[in-house]
């Protein structure tokens, strides 16, 4: 008895120190994996990020970089687990990106294993997933719009050995040099990735050998639990109940016109919750198809949003809450669908799922924004004749939230990446940006106004393929509370030229010629609130800063403007007037 | 009296003085409370207690200053009424920023919101021009237009402009065509040009970086200019005043006034510096400097002597692309607060009390237990003995409020619970320590701690402990440490110039001619505020990187490329490549990025003095015992005096040393011992 008192609290600080000793060792492979990373996409976009696993492959800390990967790391890891169950030794690594037989998104993300044992028994395992610059496939960059199957979005690997005794194999180098057209930049990103996963497991059996095996492993099990009852005690002070919603991705890439409907019902009960995802549409024959893993990183996502951005981030979270997906739907494709174009049909599903809630957890209630697209050129550089790819990662309005505008020229919800700079761009690439600014009208009216989108515009200085990932070019983000809908975006090939064209959404190998300029609109964020009721200084304010036309004012907002000797001024009685009328 | 040397560092508390006797050596210290409103009247303050003593203020010869009005300014919005050129077309780098937000809780927080701009987009005006990436022009400015666009800005009552437009670092014309027409329209205004300020590659940065001095050169010029008269006044007529600035190098006042943006993350900088001196003193070149106070605690790496430093960083999430002196921040102090959940788990920080209402034990209202109530709790801070005894702490409120909101909750006692605190606190410093250090390869066994700040001596030994380190410095005056440092700084001016070239494509001759250029502007702004050449040193380095790469390896080199300089370049990028990443790719081209030059101005060194042993024994220095708890166990400690260990004694932990403004601990199985400079010296027990 008495003993069991003094183990509780015992517990406590050094449950404590623990996860503080975990979040420093992920944090120390992230930033290790951000230094040693080769490619502008592990180093300046961050599209990378790193996780420790207890034996089963559950997450245990986790630098959280991109949401998603929290639901990719234990797939990745169990399909190792499977593959060589009763042959995992000391110095192995692994290589996987598979999304059927792992959990990655699609096969750009490549995920890096290691085991960590410790007198001789697996006790974890450190990892990292990044974005790879380009794995092969019919386009330079591997993501193609209109893939059919996943053959025809680069080299997939399954779980395969890519070190024993800390031995590389090299003849797995040799596939994947042979099958990307940037060999180089794909094997030093794996090797760095490689440097970071040893750091983790170097610093995890220090820690290990500090509090011992067995209770450094309890105290895994503990955060774990700890992570799910927090969580499931945030869902039971929301109201119970049954609530649904949809959202719609433009189109798959092979069914032009032909919206992706994306629908889920929430089941909400005392601390259990359930996303039933069973209504959405059918597997597209396009890459708008996405896998549980992802589903799962998504639910997460939003539930954290909602619950406590501070809530400890680990695999526990997703004993919180349950997911029903329907076989061959675009929310569980049966192999070997396409994949590659997964994130808009993640943005729209996490928009739904906020929708959904935005009832149950009415103060953070948020409208649509833009989802989030890239853009890829590739070619040949003409001085060196190595075959480089132009990889670009671009955000736009964000939807306004219940208490405040939503933020411009920003990746949202589970996207985070960073913008390329301009003049590393150019430096590098044939192409120049003629133009990089704000879109006026484009963030949806709303007495919280949805954020602005953004205008890039390019010329290209040498023949270049094309090819771009976008969403919400044909279907606006939606408004909240009665808030306008934000601007659609758009891509469009010689604009203004007697040759102007217009892309799909989701588009690849478009052939650019030198001297083609190609503009890229991304969608604002749509309203929250009648327009009616914002504050006629905040309009005016939006007027001065460009952000809002007089003739939207006007239109959306109702406040009468007059011509000042300094710009504009309110007509306070006219617009009191016509605000009255409405 | 002889001539003296002058410093001091501005907090928000007190502003911290150091006085060196150039001639004997001797120094004192002082701390004056701060007057936010107007920093140099405690300034002035600290020098009247100097004056007092009877020195002749002709006989100050140099001061130099640690200031927060710039940082102050930026943190709480009130820099002047700023406007914005930017290359026609591109209104959108200054509000997209990076596009991203920062990582961890901030991606789920859907009402994070960017740090709002300092210029808005109704006073940022376009200019028509545009520059290749080669430097050519390929649209030439149109005058008319931007003293158009001027006119308009003028009319919004701007008194200070930022300038940036795409590729500037590589050809300035435009830039410096618009300040001469801005001074036209608005002679008054400040101008600032991204390409003076840092003309460096990635727009962003560049633009963010002149914002923020744009936006606060105003204020610095006024402050220093008003601090200029009033040191003046006072008849301090030297022209060896200086600031100190981010890269921990000093800056002339006049300097300072125009590149303001260089002292905004300058708040660590002087305890690094006196650290590099401290390697000098002792046998120790390799440090990690421990810098603890109230909210925060700060930690550095110095191997060999020299900090990393490193080449952009935050404040408030605003971007600075200077040379800064790389410092890894935690939210750990004196303040910070521990607490429990519904669900038993106990978490210590990020939230601090602060100065207000502080510690439970400061008596003024807290409540929350804070690492300060826990060291009390444990017994390692006295109650009479806190700020020399002037500032009574109270024991009970410590306990009471750790009971309340640790032990009770975790069914545990108070001495368990504030230990538990503690260790958590050290755990989250400890990591933060490890990760400027292991990533690199360092071997922690290699460095020692140097403790400093309020709260640093108080932890740096079970720390040091724990992280397996070398050992403990604990300097003489660990309270006034930054302000120590600006004694013995050197004048730091940073030279960058981006050019984005294959290495195979230049010869050693057009490298050097881009560090010729770099060094006549070095020399003749150090010759100009008054450097001999003799005193005028040049370091040169390269920024290099593998082609493609998104990231650059800074190197150093000769100032001048001898033939076969190149291939040498080439290799020792190679190895540093290796040693940094762990890996290397010596088939891949390399290209320059950037060239970077520092001129130093040398100001002669002043040695702080040695001390010789006054007889003085360790029973003399011991003030009382009391109990202190460690590891579980409460055992009687000594608790001695500081100011009265002599030189060259040495005694066994556990043991408490209290001194003016701060606690050291000595842990069971450590021993110290006094140096010559009279540091505590702390070492496992051999």
């Amino acid at each position: 008895m008495a003993e069991a008192q003094t183990k509780a609290p015992v517990d406590a600080i050094e449950l404590e120190i623990m996860r503080a000793s975990l979040e420093g060792i992920v944090l120390e492979m992230q930033n290790s994996l951000f230094r040693t990373g080769y490619s502008t996409i592990v180093r300046e976009s961050q599209d990378a990020s790193c996780a420790i696993m207890n034996a089963k492959g559950e997450v245990v800390a986790q630098h959280v970089v991109l949401p998603l990967h929290i639901g990719s790391f234990p797939a990745c890891c169990n399909a190792v687990l499977e593959a060589y169950a009763g042959d995992i030794q000391e110095g192995d690594a692994w290589l996987i990106n598979h999304p059927y037989q792992g959990g990655s998104p699609h096969a750009p993300d490549m995920a890096v294993i290691t085991p960590a044992f410790f007198d001789g028994e697996l006790i974890g395992f450190c990892a990292s997933i990044a974005h790879k610059s380009d794995i092969g496939g019919p386009v330079p960059g591997s993501c193609s719009g209109q893939a059919r199957e996943v053959f025809n979005e680069g080299l997939h690997l399954p779980a395969v050995r890519y070190q024993r005794g800390y031995q590389r194999n090299l003849e797995i180098e040799r596939i994947i040099a042979a099958n990307s057209r940037t060999p180089e930049l794909v094997l030093g990103d794996i090797r760095g990735q490689l440097g970071s996963a040893r750091l983790g497991e170097e610093r995890l059996l220090e820690l290990t050998k500090k509090f011992g095996r067995a209770r450094t492993l309890s105290y895994f099990a503990r955060l774990l639990e700890l992570a799910e009852t927090r969580m499931r005690a945030a869902i039971a002070t929301w109201n119970d109940g049954r609530y649904e919603a949809e959202r719609f991705v433009d189109d798959d890439g092979i069914e032009a016109g032909k919206p992706v409907r994306i629908h889920v019902v929430v089941e909400k009960k005392g601390d259990n919750i359930t996303f039933d995802f069973s209504g959405s549409a059918d597997q597209t024959r396009g890459p708008a198809n996405i896998r549980p893993p992802v589903i799962r990183g998504a639910c997460s996502y939003c539930l954290i949003a909602l619950a406590d951005p501070n809530t400890f981030v680990n695999s526990g979270l997703m004993n919180a809450f349950n997911i029903v997906v329907r076989e061959g739907s675009v929310m569980n494709p049966r192999f070997p669908a396409p994949v590659n174009t997964y994130n808009p049909t993640v943005h729209a599903l996490v928009e739904a799922l906020f929708a959904a809630l935005t009832d149950i957890v009415p103060q953070k209630a948020r409208a649509d924004g833009c989802g989030s697209r890239s853009i890829i050129l590739g070619g040949r550089s003409t001085n060196t004749g190595k075959g480089y790819v132009q990889y670009e990662i671009l955000g736009g309005g964000a939807g306004a939230r219940a208490t405040k505008d939503g933020m411009s020229g920003s990746s949202i919800n589970q996207s985070n990446a960073k913008i390329a700079p301009i003049e590393i761009i150019e430096s590098e690439f044939a192409t120049r940006v003629q133009r990089f600014e704000l879109i006026p009208d484009s963030g949806g009216a709303g007495q919280f106004r949805g954020g602005l989108g953004i205008r890039r515009e390019y010329i290209n200085l040498a023949d270049a393929r094309f090819s771009i990932r976008s969403t919400k070019h044909v279907i606006a983000p939606n408004g909240l509370r009665g808030g306008g809908k934000g601007r659609t975006g758009d891509i469009t090939i010689n604009p203004g030229r007697e040759d102007e064209k217009h892309l799909p959404t989701r588009y690849a190998d478009y052939p650019l010629k030198g001297n083609d300029t190609f503009r890229l609109d991304t969608p604002g964020g749509g309203g929250l609130g009648d327009a009616a009721k914002r504050d006629p200084a905040s309009v005016l304010r939006d007027i001065e800063e460009g952000y809002v036309t007089p003739e939207r004012a006007l239109s959306d907002y109702k406040v009468v403007l007059r011509q000042s000797d300094k710009g504009y001024d309110i007509d306070e009685a006219a617009t009191a007037k016509l605000r009255g009328a409405n | 009296m002889g001539r003296f040397r002058v410093t001091v560092d501005t907090g928000g508390t007190f502003s911290d003085f150091v006085y060196v006797d150039e001639d004997s050596r001797a120094v004192t210290i002082a701390k004056v409370p701060s007057t936010p409103d107007d920093p140099s009247r405690a300034i002035l303050a600290g020098v009247d207690l100097l004056i007092a003593k009877g020195v002749d203020p002709a006989d100050i010869r140099y001061f130099c200053h640690g200031t927060t009005v710039g940082t102050n300014a930026l943190l709480e919005g009130k820099g002047v009424r700023t406007g914005l050129i930017v290359t026609e077309g591109f209104r959108g780098i200054y509000e997209v920023q990076e596009q991203s937000r920062p990582h961890g809780a901030q991606i789920f927080d859907i009402f994070y919101d960017k740090p709002a701009m300092l210029v808005p987009q109704s006073r940022t005006g376009e200019a028509h021009e545009r520059v290749s990436f080669e430097g050519e022009i390929l649209i030439p400015l149109d005058e008319e237009k931007i003293r158009a666009t001027l006119r308009q800005l003028k009319g919004k009552e701007i008194v200070s402009l930022a300038v940036c437009l795409l590729f500037s670092f590589l050809t300035p014309q435009h830039e410096r065509r618009i300040r001469e027409i801005a001074l036209e329209e608005m002679p008054d205004c400040s101008v600032s040009l991204s390409s003076e300020i840092v003309p460096q590659i990635r727009e962003y940065y560049r633009l963010s970086t002149t914002v923020i001095n744009a936006y606060l050169q105003p204020i610095l010029a006024r402050y220093i200019d008003n601090l200029e008269g009033r040191l003046v006044g006072a008849g301090i007529v030297t022209p060896q005043k200086y600031i100190m600035q981010s890269n921990g190098g000093m800056s002339t006042f006049a300097a300072t006034a125009k590149k303001a943006v260089a002292t905004v993350l300058s708040g660590p900088a002087g305890g690094i510096v006196a650290s590099m001196q401290a390697c000098r003193t002792t046998p120790y070149n390799n440090l990690i400097t421990f810098d603890m106070g109230g909210t925060s605690c700060d930690v550095a790496l110095i191997k060999d002597g020299e900090p990393s430093i490193a080449s952009r960083g935050k404040i408030d999430g605003r971007d600075i692309a200077l040379p800064m002196i790389e410092i890894n921040t935690v939210s750990a102090g004196g303040g910070t607060l521990a607490r429990t959940d519904k669900f038993g788990t106990l978490e210590v920080g990020p939230q601090s009390a602060g100065a207000q209402p502080g510690p439970a034990c400061y008596g003024r209202g807290g409540t929350q237990p804070t690492i300060t109530d826990c060291n009390l709790a444990l017994g390692y801070l006295g109650e009479d003995n806190f700020l020399g005894g002037q500032m009574k702490l109270d024991r009970s409120a410590a306990r009471e409020a750790i009971d309340r909101h640790v032990a009770k909750p975790l069914g545990i006692d108070t001495e368990t619970a504030a230990e538990g605190v503690v260790r958590i606190i050290n755990v989250k410093m400890q990591e933060a320590i490890k990760a400027i250090s292991t990533m690199r390869g360092h071997d922690l066994r290699d460095f020692m701690l140097l403790a400093f700040g309020g709260a640093g001596p108080l932890h740096a030994g079970a720390m040091a402990q724990a992280l397996g380190m070398a050992g403990v410095i604990v300097p003489l005056y660990p309270g006034v440490y930054s302000a120590m440092g600006l004694v013995m700084s050197d004048v730091k001016h940073d030279y960058i110039r981006s050019r984005l070239t294959p290495l195979a494509r230049l010869t050693e001759a057009d490298i050097n001619a881009v560090f010729t250029e770099l060094a006549k502007d070095a020399r003749s702004e150090l010759q100009d505020e008054g450097f001999a050449m003799e005193s005028i040193v040049l370091e040169a380095s390269l920024d290099l990187r593998y082609a493609g790469q998104g990231y650059e390896v800074t190197l150093p080199c000769d100032l001048e490329l001898a033939t076969g300089g190149i291939a040498r370049l080439r290799a020792d990028f190679d190895a540093r490549h290796k040693e940094m990443f762990g890996h290397t790719a010596p088939d891949e081209a390399v290209e320059i990025v950037s060239y970077r030059l520092r001129g130093v101005g040398r100001v002669p060194p002043v040695d702080l003095p040695k001390y010789q042993p006054q007889g003085v024994s360790l029973a003399d220095a011991l003030r009382e015992t009391r109990q202190a708890r460690f590891d579980g166990r409460l055992l009687d400690c000594p608790v001695y005096q500081r100011e009265r260990l002599d030189v060259g004694i040495s005694f066994d932990g556990p043991a408490v040393v209290d001194q003016l403004d701060c606690t050291t601990i000595v842990f069971p199985g450590q021993h110290a011992k006094v140096d010559e400079y009279r540091n505590i010296i702390i070492t496992a027990k051999s």
